[in-house]
C-alpha cells in the first residue's frame, strides 16, 4: 500500500496553479457548466481551452496522434482535481467532448471518426465543443425509453424527435445523439444507436431552457427531418446502449476529482472567510458550531479524494470499475449539497446575495454551490440511479425498479 | 499510489480471520462477556504463539518485526470478527515501551507482552471521561528512593487482568506536567473494580491509594507523560478505527445477506429501494472509513510528518459506526433486537469505540486546528 503520488503529478499540480493564477481573473471561481450562460464566461472559457490545449493539458491521457499527451491516469487526476479547485473554465470544453466523446470514440468508435472528431476536440477551438442528447420528456432516469427515431434512407438517417435538459446546446458544435433505430426491438435497450449530429444541420432547433434562478446551462433540442450520413453512426446500430453505459462510466469517472476540486476549495474559502469575520467581538473560526461543520466536511472530503484515488488506481491495474465511478460521483454529489448548506449557514445573510454585486462576499460562490447542487446531482444519473448500480452490481441486490 | 496489500499482508489477513472465525465465534464473544475475566488465557497463548502480541516489535524483543499498518489489518480483522479480551489494551502499551522505553524497559517487558505472559492496561482518564492533560488529577509524589501515587481512574480496559499498568500521573502543577508510570497490578494500595457497561468490555475504575512504585518505572522523562500520551493517542486511535472499520464491514455483509434473504410481499427485502439505497450508504461509508484508516496507518508507519489523516479518521469513525448498525438493526427488523442475532454485539460495541481515546468532538477540534480554524 502506498498513499503518495508521484514526483511528476506534483511536478504537474505545481505547474497547473502557477496557470491558474496567471491565466484566471483574481478570486475566480467556477462550477461545471456556469460558464456556458454568459457569453463574456463563454469567451472566457474557449480561451482558456486554447491555451489549455496548447498545454497538452486539455486531452492529455489521450494518444498523440489524436492531440493528446499520453498521459497517465494518475496525472489526469490531479489535473482533474485542480481544475475543480481552480474553478478553470474551459476544460471540459462543454461538458461532453473532453469527458465521454473523445473516450467513447477511442473505445468504439471507427477510425475515420476518431481522425476528424478527436483532433478538433484536442485543439480547444469551437468545433470541438459537443453537446449530449440523452434525456427526452419521456426518458429520465428511465433512459431507454427514448423515442427520438433515426430512419435509414439510403446513404443517410433522419432524425425526428426531441431532446431535453441538453446543457450546452447552445454553445456546441456536435451533438453526441441517442437515438431509437428499432422501435421494434423485444426489449428497449435493443433498438437505440448513437449518432453525431451537426448542429448546423437544417431541421434543428435550439430553444433554451432557464433553469430555476435564471441561468441558461440546458436546453430543448428539437430535430425534424434533420439528415445525417450513415458514417455517423457510432459503433454498431442498435447495439447502442451497451456504447451508452461505457460513456456514461467515462463521464462519472471524470467528474470525481473536479467534485473533489470543487469541495476542497470551497473548504479553504470558508476557513478562511471563518477566520476573518468578527461577529459578537471574536471570529467566527472560534465558534464551536462552526469548527465542528467544516470538520466534519473535511472528513467526508477526505473520503471523497480516496474513492477517487482507488477508482484511478483500479484503471491502472487494468480493473474495469464497475461500481466506484457512480459511488464517487453520488458521495460527491451529497458532500456538495451539505457543503452548500454549511457554506451558507457560516455566511448567514450574506449568503444570498448575488454574485457580481457590491454586497456580494467571497464572490457569490457559496450561492451559487447551493443553487447549483441539486442540477449536479440530477445530471449524468441522479444518486438515485447511481445507487442502484452500486445495489446491483456491488452489493449484488436484485432490480430494484 | 497503491491500494493493494502485500502477499505478506494478505496472509496475515487471512489467517487471522480462519484463526478467530475458528477460536473465536460469536457463542465464544458471548461467553467472554460475562467471563469474569473477559477473555480466554488459552486463545491468549496461541496469539502468543501466531506472533500476534509482539507483531510490530524487532525479533530481539520477541517479535516478528511487522509494521504498523500490519498491526492494523490484524486490528480490522479483530473488529470484523469480534474479538473479547486485552489485545487492544495491550498493544497500546506496547507501542511506547518501544518508542520511549529504557532498553532495560523494552527487553523485559516487551518480551513478556510478546509470549503471552503480561497483559497491560492504559490508565489515563478520570473523573471528567476526557483525554485533556489538564483533566489529569492523579499525582505522583517523590518518596524515599520511590514515587507515591494517589488518585482514581477511570474506563480503563482490561485492567482486572493486567499485570501491568501504564499510569498518567501529575508529576507538577503546569497542565502538562505529567508522567507515566509503569505499575505493577499487584502493587499494594491498586484496587480495580469492573464498571458495568453496554459491551460488557471490562473497563474499569483503578483506585491508587498511595501505591509506592520504584523510582526506575517512569517510563520516559519525568514531566514528559504528555507527549508520550499523544503518541500513544494518534496510533491507539488509528487501531481503534481499524477494529470500528472491521465492525462496520461485518454489519454492512450480514445486512446485506439477510437483504438478499428475506422476502416480504413475494420479493427479497432487498429489491426495495428504501432497503436497497439504505444498504448501499451503509457499504459506501464503511468502504471509505477503511480507505481513511488504510491512509493514516501507512502515515504512521512511513514516518509522515502530518497527523490531519489520523484526526479525520477518529473524528468521523464513531458516527459511521452508529448510522451503519442502527440501519442494520432496522433492516434486520425485530429478528435484529433479539438477544440471539449477532448485529446487537457490534452496536453493543459502538460508544465503547467512540469513547475510546476520545471521542469525536476532541477529534474534531484537532481536524479544526489543522485547517488553520
Amino acid at each position: 500500500m502506498d498513499f503518495k503520488l508521484g514526483e511528476k503529478e506534483e511536478a504537474l499540480r505545481k505547474e497547473i496553479r502557477e496557470f491558474a493564477r496567471k491565466e484566471l481573473p483574481p478570486g475566480w471561481f467556477t462550477l461545471l457548466l456556469e460558464e456556458e450562460s454568459r457569453d463574456e464566461d463563454w469567451e472566457l472559457a474557449m480561451s482558456i481551452a486554447r491555451k489549455l490545449s496548447q498545454k497538452g493539458w486539455l486531452v492529455m491521457t489521450w494518444p498523440k496522434e489524436y492531440g493528446g499527451q499520453g498521459a497517465s491516469y494518475w496525472e489526469e487526476l490531479v489535473y482533474g482535481e485542480e481544475c475543480g479547485y481552480w474553478g478553470i473554465p474551459g476544460a471540459a470544453m462543454g461538458v461532453s467532448g473532453v469527458a465521454w466523446v473523445g473516450p467513447s470514440l477511442m473505445q468504439f468508435g471507427n477510425e475515420e471518426q476518431r481522425k476528424k472528431y478527436l483532433p478538433l476536440i484536442a485543439s480547444g477551438e469551437a468545433d470541438g465543443v459537443w453537446c449530449t442528447g440523452y434525456s427526452e420528456p419521456n426518458a429520465g432516469s428511465d433512459f431507454a425509453n427514448i423515442q427520438t427515431r433515426a430512419v435509414r434512407d439510403g446513404d443517410e438517417y433522419v432524425i425526428n424527435g426531441q431532446k431535453v435538459w441538453t446543457s450546452c446546446a447552445h454553445r456546441a458544435r456536435w451533438n453526441w445523439l441517442a437515438v431509437k433505430t428499432d422501435p421494434g426491438a423485444l426489449k428497449k435497450h435493443h433498438g437505440i444507436s448513437i449518432l453525431i449530429v451537426d448542429m448546423k444541420s437544417p431541421g434543428i432547433t435550439v430553444s433554451p431552457l432557464l433553469n430555476y434562478y435564471g441561468v441558461h446551462i440546458f436546453n430543448e433540442v428539437f430535430f425534424d427531418n434533420v439528415r445525417v450520413p450513415v458514417s455517423n453512426l457510432v459503433g454498431e446500430e442498435n447495439k447502442g446502449w451497451y456504447h451508452l453505459m461505457q460513456s456514461l462510466a467515462s463521464e462519472r469517472y471524470s467528474l470525481g476529482p473536479v467534485l473533489y476540486g470543487n469541495v476542497k476549495r470551497l473548504l479553504d474559502e470558508l476557513v478562511g472567510y471563518a477566520r476573518e469575520t468578527d461577529y459578537d467581538g471574536k471570529p467566527l473560526s472560534q465558534n464551536p458550531e462552526v469548527r465542528h461543520m467544516l470538520a466534519e466536511a473535511a472528513a467526508e472530503a477526505e473520503m471523497l479524494r480516496l474513492f477517487n484515488y482507488q477508482v484511478t488506481w483500479e484503471l491502472t491495474q487494468g480493473l474495469i470499475p464497475i461500481y466506484g465511478s457512480s459511488r464517487n460521483k453520488a458521495f460527491g454529489d451529497q458532500l456538495l449539497e451539505r457543503i452548500g448548506i454549511i457554506g451558507m449557514k457560516i455566511m448567514g445573510a450574506y449568503s444570498q446575495v448575488d454574485p457580481y454585486s457590491k454586497w456580494t462576499k467571497l464572490h457569490g460562490i457559496i450561492q451559487r454551490v447551493y443553487l447549483l447542487f441539486p442540477g449536479i446531482s440530477i445530471a449524468a444519473g441522479t444518486d438515485e440511479i447511481e445507487k442502484n448500480v452500486i445495489g446491483q452490481f456491488k452489493l449484488g441486490l436484485p432490480k430494484s425498479y | 499510489m497503491d491500494f493493494k496489500l502485500s502477499e505478506d499482508q494478505e496472509m496475515l489477513r487471512s489467517l487471522a480471520r480462519d484463526f478467530l472465525t475458528k477460536e473465536c465465534p460469536k457463542a465464544k464473544v458471548r461467553e467472554l462477556e460475562t467471563d469474569e475475566k473477559g477473555y480466554d488465557p488459552q486463545m491468549w497463548q496461541k496469539m502468543a504463539e501466531l506472533g500476534w502480541l509482539g507483531l510490530v516489535f524487532p525479533e530481539n524483543y520477541g517479535g516478528t518485526g511487522g509494521t504498523f499498518l500490519d498491526l492494523v489489518l490484524l486490528m480490522e480483522e479483530i473488529g470484523k470478527n469480534i474479538l473479547p479480551g486485552p489485545f487492544f489494551s495491550t498493544t497500546i502499551c506496547a507501542l511506547p515501551i518501544l518508542e520511549y522505553g529504557s532498553e532495560e524497559q523494552k527487553a523485559k517487558f516487551l518480551s513478556q507482552i510478546a509470549n503471552g505472559t503480561a497483559i497491560w492496561a492504559l490508565a489515563i482518564i478520570e473523573a471528567l471521561g476526557g483525554y485533556k492533560a489538564s483533566e489529569v488529577e492523579a499525582s505522583a509524589r517523590v518518596g524515599n528512593g520511590h514515587y507515591i501515587i494517589e488518585g482514581t481512574k477511570l474506563f480503563v480496559p482490561n485492567a482486572n487482568v493486567a499485570n501491568h499498568l501504564l499510569v498518567a500521573a501529575r508529576t507538577s502543577e503546569q497542565a502538562e506536567g505529567i508522567t507515566m508510570f509503569i505499575v505493577d497490578a499487584d502493587s499494594t494500595g491498586v484496587e480495580v473494580e469492573v464498571i458495568p457497561t453496554i459491551a460488557q468490555d471490562k473497563q474499569c475504575q483503578v483506585t491508587f491509594n498511595k501505591v509506592e512504585i520504584p523510582e526506575g518505572n517512569v517510563l520516559g522523562g519525568v514531566g514528559e507523560g504528555w507527549d508520550i500520551v499523544e503518541f500513544i493517542l494518534d496510533r491507539a486511535a488509528i487501531l481503534k478505527c481499524a477494529e470500528v472499520s472491521g465492525g462496520c464491514q461485518a454489519v454492512v455483509e450480514m445486512t446485506n445477506a439477510y437483504a438478499k434473504d428475506r422476502v416480504q410481499f413475494g420479493k427479497p427485502i432487498g429489491s426495495f429501494q428504501a432497503i436497497q439505497h439504505r444498504l448501499v450508504d451503509m457499504f459506501v461509508n464503511a468502504e471509505g472509513l477503511q480507505y481513511l484508516v488504510y491512509q493514516a496507518a501507512w502515515e504512521i508507519s512511513t514516518g509522515f510528518p502530518s497527523r490531519l489523516h489520523t484526526y479525520l479518521v477518529k473524528a468521523k469513525a464513531g458516527e459511521i459506526y452508529q448510522r451503519t448498525c442502527l440501519d442494520a438493526i432496522k433492516i434486520h427488523g425485530a429478528t435484529g433486537f433479539t438477544k440471539e442475532h449477532d448485529v446487537g454485539l457490534y452496536f453493543r460495541r459502538v460508544k465503547a469505540s467512540e469513547f475510546a481515546m476520545g471521542d469525536s468532538d476532541l477529534w474534531e477540534e484537532r481536524v479544526a486546528a489543522e485547517l488553520g480554524l
